[in-house]
Formats: C-alpha cells, sequence, structure tokens
C-alpha cells in the first residue's frame, strides 16, 4: 500500500513540477524513487553487515579443518586474506568502498570474488524466478478472472480450492512431493538440475540456459532446459498463483457491480470488450499491488525449491554462504536481493500510472 | 452471457494449453534423460558438497579430495580400500630410514602430465613446498618436513623427529603433483603469495587419469578424461560430480538419473530395488563422547570416577541400532580401518551396575551436566541429535542428569575448539591413515586441550603416547598404539562411541566402487557393464 501512496502523492506533486521546469513527471518520478533506493540500498548494506557480525560463531572454524584451526599461523594467516584481523568499522568502510567500485569482497567458500558468484548464479534464479512469474501471471489472473464470472458454480469452487491449496501448502513440501511424483514415479519430468548431465551446457553469454541454447542453435539443450525448468517453477508459483486467483477474482467481482460496467453491457459492446477494458483494466490495480509483494516472497521459496531440485542459483548459494559464516557471500546476496525487491516495487508504481490514469491526470 | 463465458473459456483454453505445453516439452527432454548417449560415457555421482576448491594445495573437503584424487596423483596411493599399506603411484619406490627420519622415494619413469609433458623432481618439490608453505588447511600435513631433490628421479622428505606416518600421509591428494611450469605460469608460488587458485579451479594442471572441464563450487563438477592418461585408461569418458541434497540423490538413482549417490542414510537405503547396490561400510569417522577436565568449566566432569560412570553407562548397542547397519562400535579411538586399532572383544560394554558403582564412589549425588553437540551436523548420514537423546536416557538410568544444549555447527565449534564444553558429542575423521594422527587425543595436544586435558595431566597417557610416537616398524607401532588407546579407555576424558556406516549406492552397472576413508571414492576405478 505504501507503493500506492507514494505513487499518488507524486501524481499529486506532478503538475506543479511540469508547470515549474517543464520536467516530465514520470522523469521526476523515477529519479526521486532512484534517489530513495539508493539510500535503501546503502541501508541494506549496513543492517546486513551489522547482521552477518551479529551472529554467533566464527567464520574461521566454518572454513578451516580440525587440524588447521589448531595452528594459530594458518588461523592468522587466513583472517587477514579475509581482512577480519581489522576492526568492524575498518571492514565496513573497506566493504562499502569496493561495493561503489563494483567489488563485493572475495568469498570464504568459493574463494572467488563475490561479484562472479553473484553472476554465475544469479542467472540461474532469474531464469527461474521469471519463468514462475510468468506463469503466475498468465494463470493466477486467468483463473480470478473464470473464478468471478463463474461466481458460485462450479468452476468457481474448484478454483477457489484450489488457491487455497496454492497458499496453505509448504513450498518445500510440495517440491518434495512434486519432485516424487512426477519424476520418480510418472516418470514425465527429468531430475535435478538445470540441463541433463549426459547432454551438458550451452556456452555462457546471457546465464540463462533456454537463451543460451538457443544462441548457441543447441535444440537438444534448450528443450532439456526447458523441461527442467517446468517443475521447479510450477511448485515455485503455485503460491504466487493462489494469491493471484483470490485477489483478481475478488477485485473482478468488485468491478462487475459497477455503474460503468453495466451501462457499457447496456449498450451492447461485446463481452470481450467489456472484460478488457472495462473490468480488467480497473481490477489490476490492487492485483499488481499484491503481484508485486508475492514476487518478493517468491524469491524466499526460491531457497527451498533449489534445495530440493539442486538447482543452482542463489537460493542454494545463499543458503550455503549462511550455514559456513562466509560474510561477503551472505552481504552479497542481500544486496542483490533488496536490490531486486526495490526494483520490484518501482516498477509496481511506475505500472500504476500506466494502468489507471488518475494516478497520473489528479 | 454468451459472450463472457466464451471468453472464459478461451482463458481457461489458454491455461490449460500452457500447461499441456509444458508436459509436452519434459516428456520430450525426459527421453533424452539417458546417459551414455553422443560424446561418450557418462558418470552421474550425486553427492552433498562438500567443496571449496580444486587446488590440491587448498583441498580438505570430502569432494575436494574425489576431485583431487581423480585430477592428480601423489607419490604414494593406497590399493583399493585398505589403508594399512601404501603403494607405489608417482614413486616407483620408497624407503624410510631406521631412525624414521628420513624418507627417500625413486620416481617413476615415464609418467607424463595431461600436456605431455615429463613429471619431474623439480614438479614434486615446488608441488610439496607449495602445500606446506601456502599455510593453506591441509599444510600441516608436511609441517616440518623439509623436500629435497638428490637426482633427477630421487626425492628425500626429512623430518626433524622419527616421522613413521609420512608414508600414509603422501597419498593425500591434498599433496597431488603439479605440472609446475604451467601453474608458475598462472601465478602458482610456494608461499602465501600463491595467486594459482583461480587458474587450477577452472583447468588441472596433474597427471591424473582426469582432467577438470568445469568446476562451480556450489553446484556441479564436471571432470573429463585425461586423453593422454600413461596409466591405466579410466572407463567413463566424463564424470559429472552434482551437488543434490539427500533426499533427492536417492530419487536420482532409483530412477536412473544418477549412478552414484553418496550421502544416504541408514534408513534412506533400506528397501533399495534390486536394480541398484548399496555398500555399507563402517566410516573412519569416530563419533565420541568427552567430559571436561577443566575445574574452570565443570565442578563434576573432571572426577575421574565420573567419567567411569559414563563410560560404563552408555548403551553402545543402543547406538549402533540408530546408527543402522554397517556401522560398528569403536574399541578405542582409532578407527577399524586403520593400523593399531583395538580388536572387537575389546570394546568396552554397558554395566548399569558398575556405572552406578562409580557413581556413588565419585561423591557426586544425582549431578547434571550440560551436553553440547553441533545439531545440524550429519556425519555419513547419521545425525547427532537422536545420539545425544540416547545418550541423555542411558545415563539418567545411571543417576546422571543430562541438559542437551545443541548448536549450529559453527557456533558449537567455536566452544569445542576454545575447550568450553562440560561435555561434548562430537567426531573426528582421520586427517591421514595413519593413527599418530590421534595422538591428537592425548594430554595438551589439539583434541585433549578441548576436553580441558592439559599437558601434565596424565603422566601415564602421555608417556604411552610418546612411546607410539616413537615406535617405528609396523608390529611395533601397532602394539604401541594399542596399549596407548587401553591407557585412553582406562584414564582419559574421552569415551569413543561408533564409527557410522558410509552408504553408497550406486545402479548395478557400475563396478569397482570401493569407499575409502581419505577420498571416499576413486572414479578412475569405476567401470560400467
Amino acid at each position: 500500500m505504501s507503493a500506492m501512496t507514494s505513487a499518488k502523492e507524486t501524481a499529486d506533486a506532478a503538475p506543479r513540477v511540469r508547470r515549474r521546469r517543464g520536467a516530465h513527471p514520470l522523469a521526476r518520478f523515477l529519479f526521486r524513487r532512484i534517489l530513495t533506493a539508493v539510500l535503501l540500498a546503502w541501508g541494506i548494506t549496513l543492517v546486513t553487515f551489522v547482521l552477518t557480525n551479529l551472529v554467533p560463531g566464527d567464520p574461521v572454524t566454518a572454513n578451516l579443518g580440525q587440524r588447521a584451526l589448531g595452528d594459530p599461523a594458518i588461523v592468522a594467516q587466513w583472517r587477514a586474506e579475509h581482512g577480519l584481523d581489522k576492526p568492524l568499522w575498518e571492514q565496513y568502510a573497506l566493504h562499502l568502498g569496493g561495493l561503489v567500485q563494483g567489488d563485493f569482497g572475495v568469498s570464504q567458500q568459493s574463494h572467488r570474488p563475490v561479484a562472479e558468484d553473484l553472476a554465475q548464479f544469479v542467472p540461474a534464479t532469474l531464469e527461474l524466478a521469471g519463468a514462475a512469474i510468468a506463469v503466475s501471471l498468465v494463470l493466477g489472473v486467468a483463473f480470478g478472472v473464470v473464478a468471478a464470472l463463474r461466481r458460485d458454480r462450479l468452476p468457481d469452487h474448484v478454483l477457489r480450492v484450489l488457491s487455497l491449496i496454492g497458499i496453505s501448502v509448504p513450498t518445500f513440501w510440495l517440491a518434495l512431493v512434486a519432485f516424487y511424483v512426477f519424476f520418480y514415479r510418472l516418470q514425465i519430468t527429468p531430475g535435478s538440475g538445470r540441463v541433463d548431465p549426459a547432454i551438458g551446457e550451452a556456452p555462457a553469454v546471457t546465464g540463462l540456459q533456454t537463451v543460451d541454447a538457443l544462441i548457441a542453435g543447441r535444440w537438444d539443450v534448450f528443450v532439456s532446459a526447458v523441461g527442467h525448468l517446468i517443475t521447479p517453477a510450477l511448485v515455485l508459483a503455485l503460491y504466487t498463483i493462489g494469491l493471484l486467483t483470490r485477489f483478481t477474482r475478488s477485485a473482478v467481482l468488485e468491478v462487475l457491480g459497477q455503474d460503468y460496467v453495466r451501462a457499457a453491457r447496456a449498450k451492447g459492446l461485446p463481452g470481450r470488450v467489456i472484460l478488457f477494458r472495462y473490468v480488467l483494466r480497473s481490477a489490476l490495480v490492487p492485483v499488481i499491488t499484491v503481484a508485486g509483494l508475492a514476487f518478493g516472497s517468491l524469491l524466499s521459496g526460491t531457497v527451498l525449491v533449489e534445495a530440493i531440485f539442486a538447482w543452482p542459483g542463489i537460493g542454494q548459494y545463499a543458503y550455503k554462504s549462511a550455514t559456513t559464516l562466509d560474510l561477503p557471500a551472505v552481504m552479497g546476496v542481500g544486496l542483490v536481493v533488496g536490490v531486486v525487491y526495490l526494483v520490484i516495487n518501482l516498477i509496481v508504481d511506475v505500472l500504476y500510472g500506466v494502468i489507471d490514469p488518475r494516478v497520473r491526470l489528479q | 452471457m454468451a459472450t463472457r463465458s466464451q471468453t472464459a473459456a478461451v482463458l481457461l483454453a489458454g491455461a490449460l494449453a500452457l500447461a499441456a505445453c509444458g508436459s509436452g516439452g519434459s516428456g520430450k527432454s525426459n527421453g533424452g534423460g539417458s546417459t551414455a548417449q553422443g560424446g561418450g560415457r557418462t558418470l552421474v555421482i550425486d553427492t552433498s558438497f562438500d567443496l571449496k576448491t580444486a587446488d590440491p594445495g587448498r583441498t580438505y573437503e570430502p569432494t575436494g579430495l574425489i576431485i583431487g584424487k581423480a585430477a592428480y596423483e601423489t607419490l604414494l596411493t593406497f590399493e583399493g580400500s585398505d589403508v594399512t599399506k601404501p603403494v607405489p603411484a608417482l614413486a616407483e619406490s620408497y624407503e624410510l630410514s631406521e631412525d624414521g627420519k628420513v624418507l627417500t622415494l625413486k620416481l617413476k619413469k615415464g609418467a607424463t602430465f595431461a600436456d605431455g609433458s615429463p613429471v619431474t623432481a623439480d614438479d614434486v618439490v615446488f608441488s610439496l613446498t607449495r602445500v606446506r608453505d601456502m599455510k593453506g588447511t591441509p599444510s600441516f600435513l608436511l609441517d616440518g618436513v623439509e623436500v629435497a631433490k638428490t637426482d633427477d628421479s630421487t626425492i628425500t622428505l626429512t623430518s626433524k623427529q622419527a616421522n613413521p606416518a609420512l608414508p600414509y600421509i603422501l597419498p593425500n591428494p591434498a599433496l597431488g603433483i603439479l605440472n609446475s611450469k604451467l601453474a608458475k605460469s598462472h601465478g602458482a608460488t610456494a608461499d602465501s603469495q600463491d595467486k594459482a587458485e583461480q587458474y587450477l579451479n577452472s583447468s588441472s594442471a596433474g597427471s591424473g587419469p582426469y582432467q577438470i572441464e568445469s568446476f562451480n563450487v556450489s553446484s556441479q563438477v564436471v571432470l573429463k578424461k585425461n586423453d593422454k592418461y600413461y596409466g591405466t585408461k579410466p572407463f567413463y569418458d566424463k564424470v559429472v560430480i552434482r551437488n543434490v541434497e539427500a533426499a533427492t540423490q536417492k530419487l536420482n538413482v532409483q530412477r536412473g538419473d544418477s549412478q552414484v549417490a553418496l550421502n544416504l542414510s541408514g534408513d534412506q537405503v533400506t528397501g533399495m530395488p534390486a536394480s541398484l547396490s548399496v555398500k555399507k561400510t563402517a566410516s573412519a569417522n569416530v563419533i565420541f563422547l568427552f567430559a571436561n577436565q577443566d575445574s574452570g568449566i565443570s565442578k563434576t566432569t573432571p572426577n575421574a570416577k565420573f567419567v567411569e560412570a559414563v563410560r560404563k553407562g552408555v548403551d553402545y548397542a543402543g547406538l549402533l541400532e540408530l546408527a543402522g547397519e554397517g556401522a560398528t562400535q569403536t574399541p578405542g579411538v582409532i578407527p577399524s580401518q586403520l593400523l593399531g586399532a583395538l580388536g572387537a572383544d575389546q570394546a568396552t560394554k554397558r554395566d548399569v551396575a558398575g556405572a552406578k558403582a562409580a557413581l556413588a564412589a565419585s561423591g557426586l549425588s544425582n549431578p547434571t551436566v550440560k551436553l553440547e553437540y553441533p545439531s545440524e551436523l550429519t556425519v555419513n548420514g547419521l545425525s547427532f541429535q537422536p545420539l545425544a537423546e540416547r545418550i541423555q536416557a542411558n545415563l539418567k538410568e545411571v543417576g546422571i542428569t543430562v541438559d542437551l544444549q545443541p548448536a549450529p555447527v559453527t557456533t558449537a565449534l567455536d566452544n569445542y575448539r576454545n575447550g568450553k564444553e562440560e561435555m561434548g558429542l562430537w567426531y573426528w575423521g582421520p586427517d591421514y591413515p595413519d593413527p599418530s594422527d590421534y595422538l591428537a587425543f592425548l594430554p595438551g595436544k589439539t583434541v585433549g586441550l578441548r576436553a580441558g586435558w592439559k599437558d601434565g595431566a596424565d603422566k601415564a597417557a602421555s608417556a604411552a603416547g610418546d612411546k607410539a610416537a616413537a615406535a617405528v616398524g609396523e608390529d611395533a607401532r601397532k602394539q604401541a598404539y594399542a596399549d596407548l588407546q587401553k591407557q585412553l579407555n582406562a584414564s582419559s576424558p574421552f569415551v569413543p562411541l561408533i564409527q557410522p556406516s558410509q552408504n553408497i549406492v550406486t545402479a548395478t552397472s557400475v563396478t569397482g566402487l570401493e569407499y575409502h576413508p581419505v577420498w571416499t571414492v576413486d572414479v578412475a576405478d569405476l567401470a560400467g557393464k
């Protein structure tokens, strides 16, 4: 909701701004939002740094063998190598200084720059989450509309039960069951990972396996990649589908009862026009708010889904970093996820203006 | 109304089409899901990754050792799963001087690296000095060992004290021999300034049967056959080692998506279909209990009679039941595979009456102690939680109240390492398969100190340790280490419990699998039908 109010506030200010400076209100709005986003991103770095340093446990114990731990020279060398011998404020200053230059530090587990790790793992998650978002938008909205149009009839009842299941079933359990049923029992989906190990991956260009396969013209890799994508993406999408179905249903029902819809129907407009131009357009505003928030939670779902499907994405990386107290990696993941949240919120705010002219023209 | 229902029908049809499209795609890719197609024979191994690097000089994690063993060769190695006798690898013979201080190795002729260049004495000197001086995790393996080349085919390793364990240390994949010219050109140095790790993570510089094709520390490692390997060529052209969580490993191997699953627990391997073979071998990891001897930490646990009560009060057979088939009780701290291990007949047996008597003699009445252990850690698929609960129940019968204090491993390890746990439940895996690794349990040594057992706290144990460390010759060492363990069982704060079973599930088409206590599995040994 905060996104909505801020969008409205900006919209209130917009006409005056236009008169004064001639800047496009959208540009002005974007500028302000990006400025806030930078401040928020800085806040995220501070919070992740403080939190990762507050957790009990010493990264040394997580990274060195039991024997090596007994040798002070090795422990000291390791601390120096990872900058842990410096006071906390200096560690943070160094971390922040590095971030400004795009340097996330060096991961203690992979011994590589965190930026390189992220560049490798983020695309895998983007591919998975992107597929899940696409599926949940299409199915969630479609189901919601169908349920609303068929209110209190069989399709409505079925879809409402389904959406309730989608919302209430834990992703972790669902992932296990889906893998067991579709992969092991029914044998219709491929196993874990992103592509079949015997086929091998396409050379990395974008990091998105499906896109890279097409670039390389490897049809076999593409088919394998799409096949591997389906189950985890559906599992991940189910919660959002359930949520969107419910919200779309209630939003559409509300709009269907409005006078202008009745008027449109009375003057004999075709049902398609009424649905898309009159009903959906108004109904989508609250749906977009929910979708924005839901996609944020989708990212946390990837941690669990990636573990079950051995999907080499940022979720697995985050989990491993957290359990081995790999502080630079944890902070890198925290920042990336935070920025994704900010970007999604920004997109949601901009979409308001696009869908609902009142937000702009008030 | 008609139009509205049409729209709904279109939307629904669209949704169904999307779903249908999805299952169609997956069906097709499943068809291509068999291994051994196109580019030769592929073996897929699923394991829960414990991996940081593929640079042998920095490797110390189980998954890293599997890769190191495949891509690099060491001076000596072990045959199959027998770790009691080091055999030649890059060295064709070795000889330990009578005082145990000088190990002389003759290099094999004709050994070549993957780029075709010969393996020289200089490569050996560089590789071993690099491990020692880079101060990485495995550097302790060669602590205080001087490496020198006497001539083009002879290497001497000189230690200040008798070091009869050295031939057992050399097979560790961390001591794999690098192509020094190639490694140096990518930043390798024999000190902490070394910059070769990134290169060694992307492609290997060894003489082993496999080379690293791709390396991803948290998802998968692909090994390809070294076409120029001078020895017996391995069976599989490509080995894919994937990071897969245990529950998924089980389904993958059952469905044939992978051929080997390394991390299944005893429960998970029961009732496997006949198309799979299950190898259950006692691992070399010893799970043990200790009672802190530092009176600053506890008023209860330093009491010798209290330790005796614990030792007699634990139900070892019950713990074995929990651990499942293949697990075994450890009579002393040294696991059964190693030289000097005590026989099963010398294992401590439960004696509740004896335990109660010991507790009465301790002068403590209804003692309560805290038992700390890593809550989420599993050793060979066995979790510490049920073990701790069982021990709590066992000791309750004796009259000791155990307050369980689980903590995440990184937190728990901190307390353990600093000797702050009143009682602890931990495990020790051999750094190298030689009993001298277990001298760490002596007073004033690494593990001893963690139990608050300071230097000089137990003269008899220290003397037995010194004798074992100095013993040279197989029989003398065997006897000395057996004596040492009997002494530890009588007076130390350690109660050795069990060695959990390492369960390896393979497709029956895979042959030649042996569980190895150091590198788990040698992929070059695996073949197919």
